[in-house]
């Protein structure tokens, strides 16, 4: 049992849900996440935009790239454990092809009460350096207060033409 | 049947469809003059063209969609074949050159070369249709029919070994993918 006080507090999954109707995005491309299962379920009762649930997130890149190239405006929502299986995708097509790639990763296993580099878990802790060494663009959502973290990232994505990443930092509420 | 033969096949009845293509076909499928229009190569994505290809036609279920898969390539995300299924695009067709070999590194083999089965693998992911085709011949008779049919369809395209050095195509994705989204947003 610790008494330490949060870095990370949980943010409302309809506050999140408000920010990507904002966004216009078409299409959820999803690899579930348990600290974003509040939100999945959110998204599942919508029709716009549609979820689709795929099995990985090398998948979940080249689905978007498809749908982006077709006009529609899609994002991914997957964990971190997926962007550190996924980066030759994420290289080949967010990089190299310069596909937008709008992603918003649970930093699933994080302890809320210390910044990602004091981590235990490795994913979590090499997740945002893992990011930095292929110049992929991050923002965090620590709390309620970093809600423009999904605007920042994905206009970021659409300007670089590139990936662009929303770390949510402990579970949605 | 010999790569080229049914990339022959493939491009003379093609009409108008948006291609993806991936790996060793991707050479054979431009030197058929089929690379300029309505058309990406999957290159170093290591198994995601039928990813790239479902998302394309989700977005326009207006157009059809093929993509040019190789049996290596397709293992990579086998994953796909599953959600490929599950959003069901009637507009997906998916031809996979099945030589049983890695053609791209050497021919080393695939895992369970031989004794693999891509039709029952797809039918049993949930595809509406899946056909094995070892011809030319029977090839072009049955692609009409392939055509009329709403997918996804998996096309099993059992083909030679082929010596030599992989072949690339060299045209960089990045362009590909503004040329294809501008042909799409335009009609």
């Amino acid at each position: 049992m610790t008494n330490a006080e949060p870095v990370a507090r949980p943010v409302d999954a309809e506050a999140i849900v408000a920010e990507i109707l904002k966004l216009g995005i078409t299409h959820v491309i999803c690899v579930p996440d348990t600290f974003q299962k509040t939100l999945i379920a959110r998204l599942a009762e919508l029709e716009v935009p549609r979820t689709l649930i795929v099995c990985t997130e090398d998948e979940a890149m080249g689905i978007n790239a498809g749908l982006y190239i077709g006009g529609q405006n899609p994002m991914m929502l997957i964990q971190n454990n997926g962007i550190h299986a996924s980066i030759n995708t994420m290289k080949a097509i967010a990089l190299d092809a310069k596909v937008p790639t709008f992603i918003v990763a649970g930093q699933f296993l994080r302890d809320a009460t210390k910044p990602p580099e004091e981590q235990r878990a490795r994913a979590v802790r090499l997740l945002e350096p893992t990011l930095e060494v292929w110049g992929v663009p991050y923002f965090r959502l620590e709390g309620p207060e970093d809600i423009g973290a999904f605007a920042q990232a994905y206009h970021r994505a659409h300007e670089d033409k590139g990936p662009a990443v929303v770390i949510v930092g402990t579970p949605t509420s | 049947m010999e790569r080229q033969e049914a990339i022959d096949v493939l491009a003379r009845s093609r009409e108008g469809v948006v291609s993806v293509v991936t790996m060793q076909s991707v050479a054979p499928w431009h030197d058929a003059g089929q690379g300029e229009i309505d058309h990406i190569d999957a290159t170093q994505c290591m198994g995601s063209a039928s990813s790239i290809a479902l998302g394309i036609a989700l977005a326009r279920p207006d157009r059809k969609v093929m993509v040019l898969d190789g049996d290596g390539s397709l293992l990579m995300q086998l994953g796909s074949l599953v959600t490929i299924a599950g959003a069901a695009p009637a507009n997906l067709y998916h031809f996979v050159f099945a030589n049983g070999l890695h053609q791209s590194t050497g021919n080393q083999p695939l895992p369970a070369q031989g004794v693999l089965d891509w039709c029952a693998m797809a039918s049993a992911a949930g595809y509406r249709k899946a056909v094995r085709i070892e011809e030319a011949e029977d090839l072009i008779e049955q692609l009409p029919g392939i055509w009329a049919t709403d997918g996804p369809v998996l096309v099993e395209l059992v083909i030679a070994r082929e010596e030599g050095e992989p072949r690339w195509a060299g045209v960089p994705m990045a362009g590909q993918v503004v040329a294809l989204k501008e042909r799409l947003a335009a009609g």
